[in-house]
């Protein structure tokens, strides 16, 4: 792994409304957008979506991480964007994970957002190492179902 | 030898001679008749221009096809002479001069003039960002006006920029300036100039029809955009923006009176709070003339022995007795009668007279005090500017010298707005005057950003739980929970605890019930003459309550 690895943690909330349609497509539009963007750059990490709020871990070298929340600022579909945490860090937590996107089906979306609710999940609320937990444990069973 | 004379001479000179002599001349020159025709061209002028001399084509379709941009106008008997400047292909800029003949045509002559128009640009741009300089912005302004355009214009100004540049260094400063300049660069549309016009200040120019709308939704984001946090070499930075508006031909028609608006519409906005936008109003260059008919009194103001100390006694919860007062600042002036500190002391702190104030109010609290019957403490309130004047721990030294006033007794008050910018220069500060022996107490606790960190940071002697939260006890949990939780805080952290703006015997039974160790408030006390503060002390009756 490259020296000077920075983990940086984010959410925001969205101005895509509040269907469930249009939302969905936005979180795609997001997250394709990042993937064509970042995997060139070496950034990985995890997206998290519930109810209006995006929780994020971006994981890369120190430039290419700044480079690429930088861009996230300017986007106007994100606003009130709180930035939890940027540390530097021994190893990616998402190696090859390129922008892992926790339930890419409608079922897991569902599956996810049930979670969300029965938990009480509101990345808004959470700290930094709380919603990369979060996102870590989401990305290790996503792995493990897809292996069963 | 005249030169008319030299050409006489020689006339008998075969005009092929004359042909050769252009061929060869260093200087691009183009012969063109009276209808348009290119005629010849010399050598320089293939070499410029990048192609063959093609014959008889139009001057105008054998610029184009050397990919000229700009077609010189052709003189006439009426105006022999004419000048144009020219786009080459590869971006040389060219002025072609151009000389009436007597046959009807003209000669042409090119000058590359790419350096000075380089120069020029040069001048019109900010090296840092990139972006246009003031020059260039009063030009594109000046440009925009002249074409009749409606233009919006937005003066903004980074919040908190200077504590950045002072904590973590003018590489990081620049570099934040660079992503700034890059933020507004993404908010502005084609034909909009995006300038900075000073360290922390930039202007962005909108021409053309916009709703009022859309002009408030570009300013939002303004503020919003630039207001995110940056990361930039391993920081999190976070800086805001204050935005004013304004509006040609609305507001001004011309360049200055509109940045002179816009910049009034900002003011206004940071005064407000900051990180937020506000459209020019008219009545605001009239407050502005208001403010500064104030500043101009205020100047007087301590030669004419305007200003006045009162003083509202401390009392201590155990024994109810008054320990000490808080000396607060009046300005009575001649014409304007009593000023409300809230209106003065911002003036006071933006034109830094609060420095001169300050040591005022510093060497007559002491003085009184020192006069006083019974060593009561005096607080003193320090303005953050105050922080910055290196002359302040001086200042303190001989206040406490030329009044006698024992240091202990005097206790300085600052809010955690002094500790915001160069927090380990004020700490520093503070440890000094606190080697002095005097008092330090944290005042308007609750406020601010409240940050635990500065009392960590600085062993204050004394938190003042500001007075909004003490007034909010009785009608909502919260605020006594806070006053509850402060109160806590201090008696762990060896730190007394007032309670200010404790008005009716409730609030202070309540503020006794969580804690709280020090009141002050017009129940105990209101504010009073320094004659009638020391009649106070020398009563000795100074116990609150049923009896006081």
């Amino acid at each position: 792994m490259s020296e000077d690895l920075y983990r940086l943690v984010y959410y925001s909330r969205t101005r895509m409304g509040e269907e469930v349609e249009r939302f969905a497509d936005g979180v795609r539009s997001v997250l394709a957008t990042s993937q064509r963007n970042n995997a060139p750059a070496g950034v990985t990490g995890a997206l998290l979506f519930n109810a209006g709020c995006f929780g994020q871990v971006l994981e890369g070298s120190r430039r290419a991480v700044e480079a690429t929340f930088e861009r996230i600022q300017r986007d106007p579909r994100h606003s009130d964007v709180s930035l939890l945490g940027f540390d530097a860090i021994d190893a990616r937590a998402f190696p090859n994970w390129a922008m892992g996107f926790v339930g890419t089906r409608a079922a897991d979306a569902e599956r996810y957002g049930g979670i969300a609710v029965a938990s009480g999940y509101d990345p808004s609320r959470m700290s930094a190492d709380h919603l990369f937990e979060t996102l870590h444990r989401l990305a290790l069973e996503e792995e493990h179902s897809a292996v069963a | 030898m005249a030169l008319n004379a030299l050409l006489q001479d020689r006339a008998d000179w075969p005009a092929d001679a004359y042909v050769a002599a252009l061929v060869e001349l260093a200087t691009p020159v183009l012969l063109v008749d009276r209808d348009g025709f290119v005629e010849f061209a010399n050598r320089q002028v293939c070499a410029m221009l990048g192609c063959s001399a093609a014959p008889l084509l139009r001057l105008d379709d054998l610029l184009a096809s050397c990919g000229v941009d700009g077609r010189p106008a052709l003189p006439s008997a009426a105006t022999p002479e004419k000048m144009a400047q020219l786009r080459l292909s590869d971006g040389r800029a060219v002025n072609a001069e151009a000389r009436y003949l007597p046959n009807g045509g003209a000669a042409l002559s090119l000058n590359d003039v790419s350096a000075f128009v380089r120069e020029a640009e040069r001048a019109r741009v900010d090296p840092l960002t990139g972006l246009a300089n003031r020059v260039g912005l009063h030009g594109a302004l000046a440009d925009m006006l002249a074409a009749g355009l409606p233009v919006a214009v937005f003066c903004i100004d980074l919040d908190r920029f200077k504590s950045v540049n002072d904590t973590l260094g003018h590489p990081i400063g620049d570099a934040l300036l660079r992503r700034v300049a890059e933020r507004l660069v993404t908010i502005a549309g084609p034909g909009d100039v995006v300038a900075r016009v000073g360290g922390d200040e930039f202007t962005m120019l909108r021409p053309g029809d916009a709703s009022p709308t859309a002009i408030s939704e570009t300013a939002e984001r303004i503020v919003d955009l630039v207001g995110r946090t940056y990361v930039l070499e391993g920081h999190m930075l976070n800086v805001g923006a204050s935005v004013g508006v304004t509006l040609a031909p609305t507001d001004g028609s011309d360049g200055d009176t509109l940045l002179k608006n816009g910049d009034l519409a900002l003011y206004r906005a940071k005064a407000e709070g900051r990180g937020r936008f506000r459209f020019f109003e008219a009545d605001m260059d009239a407050q502005m003339q208001a403010r500064r008919a104030i500043e101009l009194d205020l100047r007087r103001a301590l030669a004419l022995k305007e200003f006045e100390l009162v003083y509202q006694p401390q009392v201590d919860l155990s024994t109810q007795a008054v320990v000490g007062f808080e000396a607060l600042l009046r300005w009575r002036n001649a014409r304007r009668g009593l000023i409300s500190p809230a209106e003065f002391i911002p003036i006071a702190e933006d034109t830094g007279l609060i420095v001169s104030i300050g040591e005022w109010v510093l060497r007559t609290a002491c003085r009184e005090a020192a006069s006083w019957s019974h060593p009561a403490e005096v607080a003193v309130n320090l303005s953050p500017i105050q922080f910055r004047d290196h002359k302040l721990v001086q200042t303190v030294i001989s206040a406490l010298a030329h009044s006698g006033l024992e240091p202990g007794r005097l206790e300085l008050e600052i809010t955690e707005s002094a500790l915001m910018d160069e927090t380990d220069t004020v700490v520093a500060t503070l440890k000094t005057l606190r080697g002095l022996g005097v008092r330090i107490s944290m005042d308007d606790f609750g406020t601010g950003y409240s940050s635990l960190s500065y009392l960590q940071k600085f062993p204050f002697d004394k938190i003042k739980i500001d007075q909004s939260f003490v007034r909010g006890m009785g009608d909502n949990a919260e605020a006594g929970a806070i006053v509850r939780a402060v109160a806590r805080l201090g008696t762990s952290l060896g730190m007394k605890t007032t309670a200010e703006g404790v008005e009716t015997q409730e609030q202070l039974d309540a503020i006794r019930a969580e804690g709280c160790s020090h009141v002050q408030g017009y129940l105990t006390g209101r504010p009073m003459s320094g004659a009638d503060a020391a009649a106070l002390l020398a009563s000795r009756g100074a116990k609150i309550g049923k009896e006081a």
